[in-house]
């Protein structure tokens, strides 16, 4: 794997040690099962702090207020927040603002940096398919179509369109919002736009924003994945039955190793494309993150089928903190596109590569 | 709790296994359309006693309510075949599954081990929907090694006197009547000393306390016995023999758990989804969908050779789990492939009262069970390959 540079990894230290002011560090879940459920399902509170420690900013260039810092960072936080099963937007805001910056639309982007207005990307139109362009059109000015799978509780939606990002306020005329419950206990909205008006700001890097948003959310997966193993490791540990550790039955020993082979494989992925990314490389990069993104959304199945077979019945319980990490693996397995349109596209990219 | 009764009010039944499927199809599919009451169809989770009562109402009046049992006992006498068929009519309407413990557990265990005087008072009490039962085996620390359980019964002159827990009761909140596997001898080997009781959840010394499931329903419960009293005579076989029986009825369990039906709903869901979403056009998505369906149709065959071995007074012995073991996999996969087409919009929790035909994440859920309760995967595998392929311990 690429060496990262000094300042990234000292960057990555101070990163994790402050992260603790949203994840505790004792790993306590206590937060997260309270906010379950309730509109919006995140911590408005947590998002002034997320917004303080600069997070918000993390890859935006400093001339904008941002800390300019590196794919390894951002994906720093991204595991941590996965292993936290942190329910605030962080991630979608991070897509979000880097859309504006590339499209270069400066409303907002200053409050949405202070915390006071949360920004949340439009870019899906059907729920399976990678197809920013998809969905709208804008026609005489006028925004006409729907997006799908937003994160819920943006004051401002980023959409993209065929012509380029169109801001849209959550209160705009013509706008209707469906918003669904997630069994994480977070909402999502489809969007409908009847003829809103609005300015297009052309953005030819939309594919570049959309592919690093899907790399930082593997992360966020293979956090989420990796301390529902680690849980359920210790669970093998502990439980016994027949006299015995159930972790000592061949029949599970050897699913659990095959889980390690899996997340090793997606740790390595992921970090050479991180790398590949923050070294400016562009050859297979796509091709890169495709993999990592496809790796992480298989292991976060199989660590969500394991976690909740290993454990018996107790796993199927609320009460059981295994059962928070089954449930959010179900709602961002999905995220972006299920694995086999992520293959695909990688087929597609390789003929074209060859 | 008590349960007014419904009375049965209908003609004597035909026989009905000497109609064509076609004939018993039509006169199935004409009475749920026509009696179905006013309560959900396609619902997402098990209905509650008080929301499904009015259909165990209407299928009690009808003499329906224990398809399998005799006809001489009040059941339809229907054969695997025909039951089948009344299964898949329910199901394609959406009918909700009734509180069917009774008779699907109790009731054929009492034909098989029960005394007269326990048939006579409890199988009418089932078909009138006076009693409704719940299955007490698990406890905390006896699960896939139920014989490790601990909950105890000691003989005090008339009665016998139960302390201790069970966990994991389906529906053990809407149960009057609970039967528990409990420890009549402390000295026996682990198997030899368990027996078979019969206990009324209303009894002194009952508490019932109901666990919220990963789909946010309290669907099953832990229940604390503390020091609770109940006659002598409520033992089904005799003392400490109620392993080969509670191990009976888990074969009939995974008979049950092993048709095609789940996964058969699970199936239509996901063409139901892909045909929406566009997936259906997908070459890569048909080929993944033709596997499944292909695996479904030989679960079919599998499923009737053990019913024509079981109609014929054959056993089945370990090889039942065979079939419990692929249609519950079966399920999963599925369920994981629902996941998989529906995307981004995978998580949704459906809205109560929802309509579950396309609903990815319940299904995902309710299909992660099945390979956990009545008798999980792995030991089940253990099982088949021990007493199926003679493997060494
Ligand atoms: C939804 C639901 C409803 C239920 N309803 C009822 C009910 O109505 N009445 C009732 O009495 N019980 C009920 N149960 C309990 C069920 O019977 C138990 O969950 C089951 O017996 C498994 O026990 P356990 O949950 O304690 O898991 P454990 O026995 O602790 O098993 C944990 C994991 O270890 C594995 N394992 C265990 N032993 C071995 C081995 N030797 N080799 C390899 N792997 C092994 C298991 O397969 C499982 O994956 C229900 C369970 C569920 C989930």
């Amino acid at each position: 794997m690429p060496q990262q540079p000094d300042d990234s990894v000292e960057n990555i230290r101070m990163l994790t040690e402050s992260a603790s002011a949203v994840v505790p560090g004792d790993g306590s879940l206590d937060r997260i099962r309270a906010a379950r459920f309730q509109h919006p399902g995140f911590s408005r509170d947590v998002w002034m702090t997320l917004a303080e420690m600069g997070w918000l900013g993390l890859r935006l260039g400093e001339e904008k207020g941002g800390l300019a810092l590196g794919v390894h960072e951002a994906m720093a936080l991204s595991r941590i927040f996965g292993a936290g099963l942190v329910p605030e937007p962080f991630l979608s805001s991070l897509f979000a603002l880097s859309l504006m910056e590339a499209a270069k639309a400066r409303n907002w982007i200053g409050s949405a940096l202070h915390g006071e207005t949360i920004v949340a990307p439009a870019w899906q139109s059907v729920p399976n398919a990678l197809d920013p362009a998809g969905g709208v059109s804008v026609k005489a000015g006028r925004l006409h179509g729907a997006k799908v799978a937003v994160a819920a509780g943006a004051d401002v939606f980023a959409v993209t369109t065929p012509e380029g990002l169109a801001l849209v306020p959550c209160d705009a005329d013509g706008l209707t919002i469906k918003r669904m419950r997630m069994h994480d206990g977070t909402f999502r909205e489809d969007l409908h736009f009847d003829a809103i008006p609005c300015e297009i700001h052309e953005c030819e890097k939309v594919q570049d924003c959309l592919y690093e948003a899907m790399l930082l959310h593997a992360g966020f997966l293979q956090g989420t994945a990796e301390r529902a193993f680690d849980i359920t490791l210790e669970y093998l540990r502990l439980r016994k039955q027949f006299d015995a550790p159930i972790g000592s039955f061949q029949a599970l020993q050897h699913r659990a190793t095959e889980i390690k082979v899996q997340l090793e494989l997606s740790r390595a992925a992921i970090d050479a494309a991180a790398s590949a990314l923050d070294g400016g490389q562009t050859e297979r990069l796509s091709m890169a993150i495709l993999r990592a993104r496809s790796r992480a959304g298989g292991l976060g199945r199989l660590v969500a089928r394991e976690a909740a077979q290993m454990h018996g019945a107790i796993g199927f319980t609320d009460e059981a903190d295994i059962g928070l990490f089954v449930r959010k693996l179900m709602v961002e397995a999905g995220q972006f596109a299920p694995e086999y349109q992520l293959r695909a596209q990688f087929m597609s990219l390789r003929e074209a590569a060859a | 709790m008590t349960n007014p009764p419904f009375i049965a009010d209908h003609p004597p039944h035909p026989d009905f296994n000497a109609m064509s499927d076609d004939a018993f199809r039509a006169v199935v599919r004409d009475f749920v359309e026509n009696h179905y009451p006013d309560i959900p169809r396609f619902a997402q989770r098990r209905l509650r006693w008080p929301e499904v009562r009015p259909w165990y109402g209407v299928l009690a009046q009808k003499g329906w309510i224990a398809p399998t049992w005799p006809r001489e006992l009040g059941g339809m006498g229907l054969g695997a075949g025909k039951h089948l068929v009344l299964i898949e009519e329910f199901e394609r309407f959406g009918c909700a599954r009734v509180h069917d413990i009774g008779t699907v557990m109790l009731g054929p265990l009492l034909m098989e081990y029960g005394t007269q005087a326990q048939r006579d008072h409890y199988l009418p009490r089932i078909l009138r929907g006076e009693d409704i039962w719940a299955q007490g085996y698990s406890e905390p620390g006896a699960g896939s090694d139920l014989a490790a359980l601990r909950t105890t019964a000691e003989l005090d002159g008339d009665h016998w006197v139960i302390s201790g827990q069970k966990t994991w009761v389906t529906l053990g909140a809407d149960a009057n009547m609970a039967f528990v596997l409990a420890r009549t001898d402390k000295a026996a080997k682990k198997q030899a000393g368990i027996s078979f009781l019969l206990v009324p959840t209303d009894a002194t010394g009952v508490t019932v306390r109901p666990i919220e499931n990963l789909e946010g329903h309290a669907e099953f419960c832990e229940i604390f016995f503390d020091a609770v009293r109940i006659p002598k005579a409520n033992i089904v076989g005799e003392v400490n023999r109620g392993w080969t029986m509670a191990k009976a009825l888990l074969g009939h369990e995974r008979v049950f758990i092993g048709a095609p039906r789940l996964s058969a709903n699970a199936l239509s869901r996901l063409e139901a989804l892909a045909r929406g979403n566009g997936a259906w056009e997908d070459p890569v998505f048909r080929d993944r969908f033709a596997g499944l369906a292909m695996d479904l149709a030989d679960l079919g065959d599998l499923f009737e050779t053990y019913v024509q071995r079981l109609r014929t007074g054959a056993s089945i012995g370990a090889d039942v789990g065979i079939l419990k073991i692929f249609q519950s996999e079966l399920y999963q996969r599925i369920s994981e492939e629902l996941m998989q087409v529906a995307g981004s919009h995978a998580g949704i929790k459906l809205e109560e009262g929802g309509d579950s035909r396309f609903d990815a994440a319940g299904t995902y859920l309710a299909a992660r069970p099945t390979t956990i309760f009545g008798g999980s995967t792995e030991v089940m595998r253990n099982v088949l390959a021990r007493a199926s392929l003679n493997l060494p311990k």
